[in-house]
């Protein structure tokens, strides 16, 4: 709840920081907000419970997955550096819509009232339109974000048409109201299946689920890549935790119906995401793609739903956030060091030679493929494998095997970027700033520690 | 039996019809015989050239899009004028009421009006007028014709 | 001879329904349909003057007066500001066989039947015009729910149109260098 406030009031300081304060000197800002931020959430610790009139639930799992976006967002903001030093940046204001943004994502984690989840997705979603097309100089910048913008308001708009079905079948927003319409005959829940339906489709929608990902390569391809990595990490770990509360909270008591057509829906994010990821030479596409995937392995927990699944995806929502920000963050001090026409290149051959340019860089962009690959010894192993675990649990079988044979597929395109970068090159050493030097070894040595010793994180929740 | 907003129907209908009406007489009687020049736009006398759908300046846009969060905000305290005195409430509160709900508007407008202020101090309001150049012209009248001219007609 | 039937027997306030939600879907047609730009946004004032009165029928006024402020009047015009520096002339975009467009088309239609074929299934439960609280919808009663109960949503929409503002102040701003269309 903390959060929610310092980040309202940390964001309009930033706007006016951007006016007085010399741009450098933002960034240290900006990661001294989100540690008071963090900070803060230290004072909702052990006071779970209902606040301002039902509109927010609090508790303990709540705070950790907060903690995550928020940690997120840090190390989003640790690659950023140096990134914004030219002169058509404002970094005043991209900070201010990071934490506006982050503001929106805590709503969506611990929402316990649907105009709640409503006003933090919209608060999440302008500011990443917004941040989307912030590079007015990049003309496909400009494509994704009118193309991010078309998209996601018609997803917002299905949403909110079904938590208006929500409202008549139940005449409440409030989340647990939907167990009370659960004992009602079949015309009596017309209304509330509609909602259901129109509710996940538009949330899938923006965590680019199979049917409805047709936005994602070319807006994260779009977008500049430390909003892509904001948008990969922060905003499909803010939605995939209000899918599971309405999943666990509202519809638990129609699992039967919805559990089915969910299942399809991973199995289509996790072959169209692995089997397209194999053709793509953006490394920024292939990031993408992988986000697919990724989302449809965060989706099974949904399908899980028992009393570990929500821990399991936090554990999910972390790792994941930890090997694709190293990833970005490498691609990033790599791609604005190999400038091709006039602009970073973004093929997937920057990495080649990378190795004997910068061994460093090389062993965490090992590590955080190797993660999203899901090898063991790192947290991408156990991540998919608690996922796993949980729907395996439930009986679907097939999406186990489904799921272990598109991590097969993944290895082809995870271990591209590997290959390249033990080429041989006749290229310069890479100078990296010292503060996204030091996110990328946090990353890269917390996805190592959760690989070796998963308990660590998972006996919090 | 009709209702107030029944009225209200009737005055809109009421309305439409004699708008009619009057330009329908009109019709009737007047002639009727255009040609090209009746038919051009008017535009003060001067020849139009061109379509009237020129590019705007891209400010007209943000100062648009400014006027619409605020006469959205103006909007939402409608509700609040017309509950913040209520006196059940404030009776029931011992007026603890009254100060939490200013207080609530007042954090409102506050947020706002910051982002406001921030759009003004980044000079979004400002104009960007022409900036007026000075040319190294000289003319060949001297300038006290001029003067001359103008006071002997004054 | 049954369909007369239903038509003779309507109420006034059944006659008003209907027409205004005919027109209702005359205008969202008309917006969608109509090759003129500027036409789509005056059809699209036509839907929203007719979805009004569909609110007064529902009794609910404030709401009605504040969509024909809000999105008749205000955001009308921003949509005209947008179509005025797109500059749209003679280009229109043909799309008369584009399969995209009998996709779209076909989705839709499927989409309304899907809600149509639920809607009738569904059981609507009558209000009962005796009991029915006259207050409801009024602004007093909005007011008293918005900042009694939904007074942290109310607080973080200042929140929102604050990252509307700023977004549109950083992407409004005229850049040297930027590629013009």
């Amino acid at each position: 709840m903390y959060p929610i406030i310092v980040f309202s009031v940390s964001g309009l300081l930033m706007l006016f920081l951007g006016l007085s304060v010399n741009k450098k000197s933002l960034l240290p800002y900006n990661l001294l907000f989100m540690l008071v931020g963090l900070a803060s959430n230290f004072l909702d610790w052990n006071a779970p419970g209902l606040y301002f009139n039902g509109m927010l639930e609090i508790s303990n799992p709540i705070i950790l997955v907060q903690w995550v976006l928020i940690f997120a967002a840090i190390l989003v903001s640790g690659i950023s550096s140096r990134q914004f030093d030219d002169t058509h940046a404002y970094p005043a204001e991209y900070y201010a819509i990071m934490q506006f943004a982050l503001v929106g994502a805590l709503i969506m984690v611990s929402f316990q009232n649907l105009l709640m989840l409503f006003v933090g997705l919209e608060i999440l979603s302008v500011g990443l339109y917004v941040l989307t097309g912030s590079d007015k100089r990049n003309l496909r910048g400009n494509e994704a974000a009118i193309k991010y913008f078309l998209m996601g308001s018609f997803a917002t708009g299905i949403f909110l048409f079904g938590v208006a079905m929500f409202y008549g079948a139940t005449g409440s927003f409030d989340i647990s109201s939907g167990n009370s319409v659960a004992n009602n005959l079949l015309e009596g829940k017309m209304f509330f299946w509609l909602g259901m339906v129109f509710i996940f489709i538009g949330l899938l929608f923006k965590i680019s689920a199979a049917p409805f990902h047709f936005w994602t390569a070319d807006v994260y391809q779009g977008a500049p890549t430390v909003f892509s990595a904001f948008m990969a990490t922060i905003v499909k770990t803010a939605v995939i935790f209000a899918l599971f509360r309405l999943a666990a909270y509202s519809f638990n008591l129609e699992y039967e119906n919805w559990s089915k057509f969910l299942v399809i829906i991973i199995g289509l994010s996790m072959v169209i995401g692995n089997v397209t990821a194999v053709f793509q030479t953006n490394f920024k596409r292939v990031l993408a793609f992988s986000s697919i995937s990724q989302a449809g392995f965060m989706l099974l927990s949904l399908i899980g739903l028992g009393a570990q699944s929500y821990g399991n995806l936090g554990f999910y929502s972390l790792s994941y956030a930890l090997a694709t920000i190293s990833a970005f963050g490498v691609f990033l001090v790599i791609s604005s060091n190999t400038i091709v026409e006039g602009r970073p290149s973004e093929n997937i051959n920057v990495f080649d030679g990378l190795f004997s340019r910068n061994p460093d860089l090389a062993i965490i962009l090992l590590i955080s493929m190797l993660s999203l690959a899901g090898i063991p010894l790192t947290s991408g192993f156990w991540s998919k494998f608690f996922v796993l675990n949980d729907a395996a649990a439930k009986g679907y079988f097939w999406i186990l095997i489904l799921g272990v044979l598109m991590s097969a597929v993944s290895l082809y395109y995870y271990f591209n970027p590997i290959r390249a970068s033990f080429k041989k090159t006749d290229l310069g050493k890479i100078e990296i700033s010292s503060l996204s030097k030091y996110t990328l070894y946090v990353c890269a040595a917390l996805t190592i520690l959760f690989g070796i010793a998963p308990n660590i994180l998972r006996s919090l929740f | 039996m009709v209702s107030q907003f029944g009225f209200v129907l009737l005055f809109m209908i009421a309305g439409i019809f004699l708008v009619l009406l009057v330009l329908g007489i009109a019709r009737i009687l007047r002639p009727s015989r255009p040609n090209p020049e009746k038919n051009a736009i008017y535009e003060s006398g001067e020849e139009t050239e061109g379509t009237a759908h020129v590019s705007f300046n891209l400010r007209f846009y943000i100062v648009a899009l400014i006027f619409i969060l605020f006469d959205v905000e103006l909007v939402l305290l409608f509700p609040w004028a017309s509950v913040f005195g209520d006196k059940a409430l404030f009776d029931d509160t011992k007026g603890v009421w009254a100060i939490y709900a200013g207080i609530e508007m007042f954090i409102f407008v506050f947020v706002l009006a910051l982002g406001l202020v921030y759009a003004w101090k980044k000079g979004h309001l400002d104009w960007i007028k022409p900036s007026q150049e000075e040319t190294n012209f000289k003319s060949p009248v001297p300038k006290e014709l001029y003067k001359d001219i103008n006071e002997k007609y004054a | 001879m049954h369909f007369l039937e239903i038509i003779k027997n309507l109420s006034l306030v059944q006659w008003a329904f209907y027409f205004l939600s005919i027109l209702t879907l005359y205008g969202a047609l008309g917006t969608i349909l109509s090759k003129n730009p500027i036409h789509s946004v005056i059809y699209l004032v036509v839907t929203f003057f007719s979805i009004s009165g569909i609110y007064i029928m529902l009794n609910a006024q404030f709401l009605a007066a504040v969509n024909v402020i809000v999105y008749a009047g205000a955001i009308m015009v921003l949509f005209l500001f947008v179509l005025m520096f797109l500059n749209l002339k003679e280009e229109s975009t043909e799309m008369k066989t584009s399969p995209m467009l009998i996709a779209a088309v076909s989705t839709g239609l499927l989409l309304g039947l899907i809600l149509i074929a639920t809607i009738r299934k569904a059981e609507i439960t009558r209000v009962n015009y005796n009991d029915f609280d006259p207050n409801t919808g009024l602004i007093e009663t909005l007011g008293m729910v918005l900042y009694k109960n939904y007074m942290l949503p109310f607080e973080l929409v200042s929140v929102l149109f604050l990252v509307a503002m700023s977004g549109a102040i950083l992407l409004g701003k005229r850049e040297k260098g930027e590629s013009h269309f």
